[in-house]
């Protein structure tokens, strides 16, 4: 079965988009990321063309992330208040974000740009995560329960100013990092056509010691609003959001990331980091294989005027 | 009886005439053929030569020889030309038209056939099997800009080093006919009338160039061309083109559905022993239709408010479904 898609100007084949929503809508409701990672790859891969793959990547990732954000919300996982200081800062950071996608894209460098943060970016976090989490599952096998948070612990963090009570999070810290660790990411996603779950998630953990459940929904409640204001601004700029398609990714994404949140709730954190380091790995080992085999066309054509 | 007489000068006049004619028309044909099988044997000569030049050497050729002196050269043997005898009596001239001269991309468009169909008007072939005439069939899409990058390997890395930008290269191409074309015609003719994958007019910008080596500049068209062959949307058909009848002739050609939306040109080239006898052109309009055109017309008339509107049916659809769930396994 095959559906036209107005602005990709190609039939797609119904079952297959339908799958590929539902099987990345399942991991981002377990992670509580967006999932922008694997659908923008997974759709050019298939013929979509990258800009409208980016383009309507961030509209299925609003539709995904607004219905995981409320399964986690009724699940009471969401940190407003830490969500709107981290929105704050993502807006900004993703104007900036588009800006330099147009400056690349004029240079011709922004695939190259794009895939180096890729591998950058998954490997760093993805090798990170996955020691961390085989030390706690280590420690965890040996008897000893080890939390995710260490609340005595202090780092210069605590001593920034600006200090802001988070209750949900059971933190009082400055409102300055938080800030930058939303623009960072709002920036990365914004050049990257992702949410950018998979940088705020350990960012949350790691650096600001948010607890493991919280940071999932207030990430997924952070995303839906960045991603909202980054297809508006796709729209706008490349007229590269499909309706069609993202419509048949949100249909079976949304009712897969319901599942995947379910699921996500019975596993316990350092399990489920695990597998997210496994699954970041294995997109960045993907990625850097481009970059680095031998390609078998050296010549690729792109219209002026679109993306990449 | 005055009738009859009258009706006896007028037949007989009518028989001179046509006498003349044939004369005339059988003279011009023999010196045709004599001209015909002349230019034939230099051209397969020239084939054999290309032939032994091999592959290698060929763009360098091309691009040495070809651009700047084939044109001037190839003028007053092109359309012109043609024009110019289908005024005569007698002369082949070729008419042809396409199934549907609007073609409706609607939800459910996966690609169609556009029938392209003609006759040749005073047809010397004795029957359809004869091969007497050579028929090119030419579909051409939007001339779009495009750039064009080759990668590189740096420090281990494959990177874009080099760009051409082209101001116009034809969305779709495709290149219908008797027999391979360049056992048609020779080159010249090709490259002057763009028929064939060889000669698709892919012009690049005026910094391009000047900036990029012509050997490179070369490069970079044999690999759009190459690109665009993988995607479908340039396609060349060595036999596709038919003679049913001693003027008839009919040719299917592929319209594949990752066609970019625009209108179309149909061109058909009629020739004989290599040379170019007529043309005819036609124009196949390709559009959008129903939701298609309203999504497509949305986005590009009002960009902000398709966004919004994109985004109230993806939270739309996010919270439906989280709706539907509240009762469900969460």
């Amino acid at each position: 079965m095959y559906i036209y898609l107005p602005i990709a100007e190609m039939p797609a084949n119904v079952l297959l988009f339908l799958a590929m929503g539902s099987a990345v809508g399942f991991l981002s409701g377990l992670f509580g990321v967006g999932g922008g990672f694997l659908l923008t790859p997974l759709m050019i891969f298939w013929g979509i063309p990258p800009t409208v793959a980016v383009g309507t990547g961030s509209a299925q990732i609003v539709a995904s992330s607004v219905s995981g954000a409320i399964a986690q919300y009724r699940r009471k996982n969401v940190d407003i208040k830490m969500g709107v200081v981290l929105l704050i800062g993502g807006i900004g950071g993703s104007v900036i974000g588009v800006q330099m996608v147009k400056i690349l894209r004029q240079a011709g460098h922004f695939d190259l740009f794009i895939a180096l943060a890729y591998v950058t970016f998954l490997g760093t976090i993805g090798t990170l995560m996955l020691i961390e989490s085989l030390n706690t599952m280590q420690k965890a096998r040996g008897g000893r329960y080890l939390s995710a948070r260490r609340p005595g612990q202090h780092n210069w963090i605590h001593g920034l100013p600006l200090k802001m009570r988070f209750h949900r999070s059971k933190l009082y810290i400055s409102a300055i990092p938080p800030i930058m660790i939303g623009s960072f990411v709002g920036f990365l996603a914004a050049l990257m056509g992702a949410g950018g779950g998979f940088i705020m998630v350990p960012a949350m953990i790691y650096l600001l010691r948010v607890p493991t459940n919280v940071v999932v929904g207030t990430s997924l409640f952070q995303i839906v609003f960045v991603t909202a204001a980054t297809t508006i601004l796709h729209a706008v700029q490349n007229h590269s959001v499909d309706v069609v398609l993202a419509l048949l990714l949100i249909v079976s994404g949304v009712i897969s990331a319901q599942y995947g949140a379910a699921v996500g709730s019975k596993l316990k954190g350092e399990q489920l980091r695990f597998w997210l380091a496994a699954l970041v790995l294995l997109v960045c080992m993907r990625i850097a294989w481009d970059l680095i085999a031998t390609p078998p066309e050296l010549y690729s054509i792109s219209r002026i005027g679109g993306a990449f | 009886m005055r009738l009859r007489l009258a009706a006896v000068v007028v037949a007989a006049l009518a028989g001179l005439a046509l006498l003349v004619a044939t004369g005339a028309v059988v003279s011009t044909l023999v010196v045709e053929h004599a001209e015909a099988q002349q230019s034939d044997a230099a051209r397969k000569r020239e084939l054999r030569k290309q032939k032994k030049a091999g592959p290698e050497i060929r763009p360098e050729f091309r691009d040495v020889a070809a651009q700047p002196a084939v044109p001037p050269a190839a003028a007053p043997g092109g359309p012109t030309q043609s024009q110019q005898d289908a005024g005569k009596p007698g002369r082949e001239k070729v008419e042809a038209d396409v199934s549907t001269r609007s073609i409706k991309v609607t939800s459910g468009f996966t690609g169609t056939e556009i029938i392209v169909f003609g006759s040749v008007d005073n047809s010397r072939q004795p029957s359809a099997e004869a091969g007497y005439y050579d028929v090119a069939v030419v579909i051409e899409g939007d001339a779009l800009p495009l750039v064009a990058r080759k990668k590189s390997n740096v420090a281990g890395l494959w990177v874009n080093t080099y760009a051409a930008r082209f101001e116009s290269v034809p969305s779709y191409y495709a290149i219908a006919s008797t027999r391979p074309i360049e056992e048609i015609a020779e080159a010249s003719i090709l490259e002057q009338n763009a028929i064939g994958l060889d000669y698709v007019r892919l012009s690049p910008t005026a910094k391009s160039a000047i900036e990029t080596p012509p050997p490179d500049l070369k490069a970079f068209k044999e690999a759009v061309v190459r690109i665009k062959q993988k995607e479908g949307l340039y396609i060349k058909e060595d036999y596709a083109v038919a003679f049913i009848g001693r003027s008839l002739f009919r040719s299917s050609i592929a319209l594949p559905a990752n066609v970019p939306v625009g209108p179309l040109s149909a061109r058909v080239y009629l020739f004989r022993e290599g040379e170019l006898l007529s043309s005819f052109a036609t124009r196949v309009r390709l559009e959008r239709e129903g939701v298609e055109l309203w999504l497509y017309q949305f986005a590009i008339t009002q960009p902000a408010l398709y966004g919004v509107f994109a985004v109230v049916v993806a939270v739309g659809a996010g919270l439906l479904a989280s709706a539907g769930f509240r009762r469900g396994p969460a």
